[in-house]
């Protein structure tokens, strides 16, 4: 029964959470200035319509809290507005760019680990020379994601996966050199290496069970990692995907598609959060 | 030894970068049009930008300009963190939780996108100036929620220290004690939090410029250097294009090994 309670309070604050920060982005946008602004002012043809209509809107849009409201009693019944900016539904927009965005994410967070993992492992065995070795890492690290995609683009290598993946590398090989180092430094692998265990079974019985609680917590970390680095990734390479969809339609005051990606990414965030909130409680039993 | 090279490398940088403005006879947006893109010269020590604007001069200027700023919001951040954490700590518990859930809220949003979002709902027509203190102050602004959550803890378990009842008992009021006792033990989270912002919120403002959401122009940015990298006529011409980049990577490299140590110490 507590249990029960546990999870149904974690899920209540989780949705409390989303529908917060997404009301928060509405109310930010809609006090934005230039919100009413419409490019058909700039035609001398229809200026004086669309004055007239612009003026009809903002007498209907006059309280920002209503307008709030309304847009989230729509996400209730499953709509999610139109846009202003393409003038379609924005679930339509969203839904097709998901898969692009979400194939980018997967394959990225997956070669990233792959690195980082690759790396560490070895590394974090050595008695010395884990400067050395994370050298690339930490240069990797300290270079801005827009310019490692603007590298990429210049030399024509690799794309927005290259990118993601030595973002994720870099990030994670720091926390995993750590994790695994200490790993290895623990009294009882030392134990083992004296009784002469291999080191395929050192890692598959000892290290590995240990640090997986960290392991979990960490990817989970990493993936709302990567969501902040999709928006530069792919508008940047001008990739047709959810984190594009973001930057035009913040540039362009779109606050039905702006609405619709804030709550997105929280509930991908607070999944995650949740995830990892579970993983460390696992640990600390 | 580690932190004294950094520490020097970084005054040197400081140094060369004040004594570049200094010595050049034009300014940051100065319009050579007698030498636009030009290669490296007696005049234009590593060249012009493709408006004819002195390179060095510009990247000397972005690089004062970005660590001040950073700094700053770095320090206005820690500063917002501890004090938001310390009055959750020391306030009643239903409102210390209304004010983690607050905190929360921020980070429900994944930080570069809730900072695009802020940034861009600036106005559009303010100055460069205008521009360059609004992007520190929202990266300062939407910097502190995870560092006033650790605070909160860190001072949840302080609060109740022998030393602390100790206090309270000797009649220190809650200022005293927070300003005398508690901040000192919390500097092994708040030196970290600003040493970890100061290369965060660099590379946030070049990342913000290459989406043209940074420092306004003609003000030099980080940013806005990086985007001169756009430019591939500029690149074929002269290799002092990657100068920016170079001295961005070495500048982080520098910042970051000064939390790094401070993680080791710590």
């Amino acid at each position: 029964m507590n249990l029960l309670m546990a999870i149904a309070s974690r899920v209540a604050r989780t949705l409390l959470l989303m529908l917060f920060a997404a009301a928060g982005t509405i109310l930010q946008v809609r006090f934005a200035p230039g919100f009413f602004s419409d490019p058909r002012e700039m035609d001398g043809r229809y200026a004086q319509a669309a004055r007239i209509e612009m003026q009809e809107q903002s007498s209907r849009q006059e309280f920002a809290g209503r307008s709030a409201v309304n847009q989230v009693e729509g996400w209730f019944r499953g709509d999610f507005g139109e846009s202003r900016q393409y003038g379609v539904p924005v679930s339509d927009l969203i839904c097709a760019r998901l898969r692009v965005s979400g194939s980018l994410l997967v394959r990225g967070l997956a070669q990233g680990w792959l690195l980082a993992l690759c790396a560490a492992f070895p590394v974090s065995g050595l008695r010395g020379g884990g400067t050395l070795w994370g050298a690339p890492f930490t240069i990797l690290l300290a270079i801005p994601t827009a310019a490692m995609a603007t590298a990429c683009i210049l030399s024509q290598t690799g794309g927005p996966i290259l990118v993601l993946t030595l973002l994720i590398a870099s990030r994670e090989f720091k926390f995993l050199h750590r994790l695994l180092t200490q790993a290895w430094r623990a009294p009882h692998v030392l134990q083992g290496r004296a009784q002469g265990l291999s080191v395929f079974s050192l890692v598959r019985r000892h290290i590995l069970p240990n640090v997986a609680p960290q392991l979990g917590a960490l990817a989970a970390l990493s993936i709302v990692t990567a969501l902040g680095a999709l928006v530069p990734i792919e508008a940047i390479f001008t990739v047709p995907g959810v984190g594009q969809l973001a930057w035009s339609a913040v540039m362009n005051r779109d606050l039905p598609v702006v609405a619709a990606v804030s709550l997105l990414m929280a509930l991908l965030v607070r999944v995650t959060g949740l995830v990892t909130t579970r993983t460390l409680a696992l640990e600390g039993a | 030894m580690k932190t004294r090279l950094s520490s020097v490398l970084l005054l040197l940088l400081i140094l060369g970068s004040s004594l570049v403005l200094r010595a050049s006879r034009y300014d940051y947006k100065t319009q050579d049009r007698d030498a636009i893109l030009a290669p490296a010269t007696a005049q234009h020590w590593t060249g012009t930008d493709d408006l004819g604007r002195d390179r060095a001069v510009r990247v000397a200027a972005a690089l004062l300009i970005g660590l001040t700023g950073a700094g700053l919001a770095a320090a206005l951040t820690t500063a917002i963190a501890a004090a938001f954490g310390l009055l959750a700590a020391f306030s009643r518990p239903s409102s210390g939780s209304a004010l983690m859930f607050l905190s929360e809220m921020f980070l429900s949003l994944p930080w570069f996108f809730l900072l695009m979002m802020v940034r861009s709902q600036l106005p559009l027509t303010a100055s460069p100036a205008e521009t360059a203190v609004a992007t520190f102050l929202i990266l300062a602004g939407l910097g502190w929620p995870a560092c006033a959550r650790a605070i909160y803890r860190g001072a949840l378990e302080l609060r109740s220290a022998e030393w602390m009842i100790q206090g309270r008992m000797c009649g220190l009021r809650t200022g005293q004690l927070i300003r005398r006792h508690l901040l000192p033990h919390l500097r092994f989270l708040l030196l970290p939090q600003f040493l970890v912002c100061m290369p965060a919120f660099l590379v946030a403002e070049a990342n913000l410029g290459a989406l043209g959401l940074g420092v306004g122009e003609p003000l030099p940015s980080w940013g806005s250097l990086l985007l001169e990298l756009d430019n591939s006529a500029l690149l074929a011409r002269s290799g002092w294009v990657y100068l920016p980049i170079a001295l961005l990577v070495l500048v982080l490299l520098i910042l970051e090994s000064f939390s790094a140590e401070e993680h080791i110490n710590v």
